[in-house]
């Protein structure tokens, strides 16, 4: 209120109505340009990363392995261990992620209340998802990779920690919308919590909360910093995830991308537009399952 | 029902069953135990990292954590360097990336209706699907040659400018800088800034609004005296979560930071971070203190970020109890 | 079969001497094994090791090879911690490290390549750039700032050399690159060098600092005036101009594979079969080149683990792996030494 006050001051319609119109022009062009200056890189790097990644792209390239020495050009072998190590790594994130981070979700909003612990959980579950992600890998690291070895697992492990907080959050958001009218009449007819929350509260929320894991899945899925000391990145395909070192499309484009060699480039570039294909599909079905909730909501 | 207190012991890991009440207990307590989980996470991640840098600490004392000397091959690990770059790269990332979220977050709520914002929301969320080693290796191999040419000609033509030849110029021009990793981080917090700060906008009461324009104001004039005070607290907010981002952005710093560990006012020099030091020392890295003193970089991180992050919690829990109280 | 050829290719020089009772059996868990070694290190073994790896994948398709290039340093810790078969690392075991081998463990050294480091360098219309020793200490400490410098001159008559000023690219990440690099502007720049020998150096505030190899050849080719060091493998596929320098015979040589395994040629070995090639006499010798070993414990938990490292290392050591080396800018190891390494193969045991 003490603001508005002051603020208020400021905004002097005394002043010439032309240099006020001026003024408003200037300021929404300026909003405009904000925008377009964000737009600007993002064609930039998706134009880029389109025209030098599409021509590396065949089928070979995203199946075939195990992947070549640097020196070799791009037709040779194929990327195919590191898209399987990213699609298996994050699946398995998500497999440990999603039903905790819904639980925990379903805890603070339908157990918690008002309760300290709950808002303490709440509070710290937005904490974490600012908690840098090469922290989770150098956590899985300490906790983990020292004890018992590189592993793909380790790698789900370290991107888990980054989706928890994610569905927690996203979880929640999308509980508090459900109506208590809903819980009422479920209690009403004698169900229990569990069972009131399993069958009626979840599935009036499920589109959003599948949409929140669908990107927290988009998100971990480029994730290279959390990988970068857990799961070793090889060149062979490792079809275990619990054992031996792994690879992901992630840390190789790291690796290629300081290599002087044009294959290695090149194959960067190819492992790029498939990870940004990987996370736009990913946010696009998540749009899809949005965009079918707000229809049900209405 | 809902409210009946079996008496069944937690342990009891019964399978999830819908009619009986211990069910219901087994899932209350399943919820709980991930509730926890957060907190499990973040103790144990303060607990294992610090043990890990505890000989850091040890060696070289508070003195030595906090020097400008980084030097492992003579023992010297302070970290200083990276403190500073990541202070400066995120502190530019934030001087760009506040005004342009800010403006999109205005443009959404005040400007384009309702059904054009959609897309635009869209646009400005592909940014944030683009992944951090993705941004690196284009601003490494596209971005920095290209910048090169244009930081040299700044720097050429501000020779002997007294204050802005002291940030824009200096010897050592080059495409990897602090200044291109303030680029690409700005580039890279945007989306988060603006929803962030768009939600905050978002809860400015309508009579608000409509008030001023009732008084005779124009769009602008509405935003700044109506909008802007209102918000202004969960802006700051906003801003403050998307310099804990910018801080802790690790791989697309790595590549293009220039990563070189000195403390220079030229922004168009290379520089260092906490969390590229991480990325890029730690394979070469000899068992001892030289990792440790990297791990404990990693704990130094871990207290920035979270120190920012409650900040900025706390005001923007803060803000929006004010929005719902007024 | 195919295994059974890469084996004997490579060890029958040395299989032959220890006992004949052991030899048998030793081949026939050889001609049985299969599995998977893992191993991770050195990344100036990266290349080599991926087309090795992909070569030997074709001669024993029962046996898979993993090798992560992670650097040396994770590659030594690795293998302490009983994560990897094997290490790659450009470096003996540090003494601060000794502790973490564990008590009563042995590790072999088995050197598999020698890495001529080159002094690139973008002056256009400058070729065959002649630096010795002390100037090269006097640019990389940053008291030579142009390259019209009288010193380089002296080295240079006839070159025109630009007042240009001298651009420093040098390694940000520890490397075993710069441990050598700088241990010969200690050994051979004398007095004119101070900043020690390491894998990582203090380098001049102005020194422009990048991650990797391919980072500093990307400084050297984008800065004009720019000089760094890189492993000639990168300056080859980089396509930058290397410098000739001034051998310990008093020779200016231009770094080339040959060149640098005559200069391992001349070097001192020890016994465990650690050495280094820099300021290695020789009149051929280039004096500036690194050296990567693989390192692994004497005693394996089990028989088909010493089959397995004893096909794949005597595969790198063979005439087969080291003709890899040299298309890739390596060099091979000189026959002395390879002999010494591949004799000590019958050292491993279960």
């Amino acid at each position: 209120m003490m603001a508005i006050a002051s603020e208020q001051q400021t905004v002097d319609l005394r002043e010439p109505g032309g240099w006020r119109r001026t003024k408003n022009r200037i300021a929404t062009g300026g909003m405009f340009l904000a925008f377009l200056i964000a737009v600007i890189p993002l064609g930039f790097v998706l134009f880029t990363v389109i025209s030098k990644g599409a021509s590396a792209i065949t089928w070979q390239f995203l199946t075939g392995g195990p992947i070549p020495p640097n020196v070799l050009p791009v037709t040779f072998g194929g990327m195919g261990p590191a898209v399987y190590g990213t699609l298996v790594i994050t699946g398995f994130a998500a497999l440990i992620a999603i039903p905790l981070g819904v639980l925990g979700g379903i805890y603070i909003n339908e157990y918690g209340g008002n309760q300290v612990l709950a808002r303490v959980i709440n509070f710290f579950a937005d904490v974490m998802t600012g908690v840098p992600s090469i922290i989770m890998g150098l956590f899985i690291f300490t906790i983990w990779v020292l004890h018992f070895g590189y592993s793909g697992m380790a790698g789900s492990f370290a991107l888990a920690c980054l989706m928890l907080p994610i569905v927690i959050r996203s979880t929640y958001e999308m509980l508090r919308l459900v109506p208590d009218s809903l819980r009422e009449a479920s209690y009403a007819l004698g169900a229990t919590k569990a069972r009131v929350t399993v069958t009626v509260v979840l599935p009036a929320a499920v589109s959003g909360i599948v949409s929140g894991a669908l990107l927290a899945i988009a998100r971990a899925a480029g994730e290279t910093a959390p990988l970068l000391f857990t799961i070793l990145t090889v060149e062979a395909i490792n079809t275990n995830l619990f054992s031996g070192p792994n690879t992901a499309l992630a840390t190789q484009i790291f690796a290629n991308a300081t290599q002087p060699y044009t294959g290695a480039q090149a194959r960067a570039w190819g492992a790029a537009l498939t990870l940004i294909a990987i996370a736009f599909i990913l946010m696009i079905v998540a749009r899809l399952v949005t965009a079918r909730f707000a229809r049900y909501s209405q | 029902m809902a409210t009946k207190a079996d008496p069944a012991p937690a342990g009891s890991a019964s399978p999830l069953s819908r009619r009986r009440p211990l069910g219901d207990r087994t899932f209350q307590i399943a919820c709980l135990a991930a509730g926890l989980l957060v907190l499990v996470i973040l103790v144990l991640i303060a607990i294992t990292t610090t043990q890990q840098s505890a000989t850091w600490f040890s060696t070289v004392g508070l003195s030595g954590v906090f020097s400008t000397n980084w030097d492992p091959g003579s023992g010297h690990y302070g970290a200083l360097p990276f403190i500073y770059g990541t202070a400066v790269t995120s502190v530019i990332a934030i001087v760009i990336a506040f005004p342009m979220s800010v403006g999109i977050a205005l443009l959404l709520t005040e400007v384009v209706p309702r059904r054009y914002s959609r897309p635009i929301v869209y646009v400005i969320d592909l940014l944030a699907v683009v992944p951090s080693v993705v941004w690196g290796l284009w601003g490494f191999l596209v971005l920095a040659p290209w910048l090169q040419t244009i930081y040299q000609s700044i720097a050429s033509g501000l020779t002997g400018v007294p204050v802005l030849s002291t940030f824009f110029g200096g010897t050592s021009v080059s495409g990897v800088s602090f200044f291109t990793a303030g680029l690409i981080l700005a580039i890279m917090i945007t989306p988060i800034v603006t929803s962030l700060s768009r939600e905050v906008i978002a809860t400015v009461p309508t009579i608000d609004r409509e008030g001023a324009y009732a008084l005779g104001a124009t769009r602008w004039e509405m935003i700044r005296g109506a909008v802007w005070p209102h918000s202004q607290t969960g802006v700051i907010g906003a801003v403050l979560l998307g310099l804990g981002r910018a801080m802790g952005e690790t791989i697309a710093a790595a590549l293009v930071i220039g990563s070189s560990p000195t403390i220079t006012t030229h922004l168009f020099s290379p520089g260092y971070s906490l969390p590229s030091v991480i990325a890029n020392q730690f394979g070469e890295a000899t068992v001892g203190v030289f990792r440790s003193a990297l791990i404990g970089m990693g704990v130094l991180l871990f207290v920035l970020t979270i120190i920012i992050n409650l900040t900025a919690r706390g005001i923007v829990g803060r803000s929006a109890r004010r929005a719902r109280g007024a | 079969m195919a295994l059974l050829a890469a084996c004997s290719s490579s060890s029958s020089s040395s299989t032959s001497s220890p006992g004949a009772t052991s030899a048998p059996g030793e081949t026939s868990a050889a001609a049985a094994a299969s599995g998977t070694l893992n191993g991770s290190g050195s990344t100036l073994q990266l290349t080599f090791q991926q087309a090795a790896i992909a070569a030997f994948k074709s001669t024993s398709p029962s046996i898979t090879v993993n090798y992560a290039g992670v650097g040396s340093g994770t590659g030594r810790a690795n293998l302490y911690a009983n994560t990897v078969n094997f290490a790659g690392s450009d470096s003996s075991i540090p003494a601060t490290e000794q502790s973490k081998v564990p008590a009563g463990a042995t590790v072999l050294y088995y050197p598999v390549l020698i890495g001529p480091i080159a002094v690139t360098y973008n002056l256009p219309n400058v070729t065959n750039l002649k630096l010795d020793g002390p100037v090269l200490a006097n640019i990389f400490s940053g008291k030579v700032t142009t390259w019209n410098d009288p010193a380089i001159k002296a080295l240079n008559s006839g070159a025109s050399l630009p007042s240009t000023p001298i651009t420093l690219a040098v390694r940000s990440d520890s490397s075993g690159t710069t441990q050598n690099f700088s241990l010969f502007l200690q050994e051979a720049g004398g007095s004119a060098w101070a900043l020690g020998s390491s894998s990582t150096i203090k380098w001049p505030s102005t020194a422009h600092a990048a991650s990797g190899n391919g980072g500093v050849a990307t400084v050297v080719k984008s800065t004009v005036g720019a000089i760094g060091y890189n492993d000639y493998a990168t300056a080859k596929a980089s396509n930058l101009s290397t410098a000739v320098i001034k051998n310990k015979d008093g020779n200016y040589v231009a770094p080339s594979t040959a060149a640098a395994s005559a200069a391992a040629d001349g070097a001192a070995v020890a016994s465990n079969l650690t050495f280094h090639a820099v300021w290695a006499p020789g009149a051929q010798a280039y004096p500036i080149t690194a050296q990567s070993w693989i390192l692994v414990y004497q005693k394996q938990p089990n028989a088909n683990d010493v089959a397995l490292l004893k096909a794949y290392i005597g595969y790198l050591l063979s005439s087969q792996g080291q003709a890899l080396l040299a298309p890739l800018g390596y060099a091979p190891l000189p026959s002395s030494l390879d002999a010494k390494a591949q004799a000590q193969l019958s050292m491993l045991t279960s």
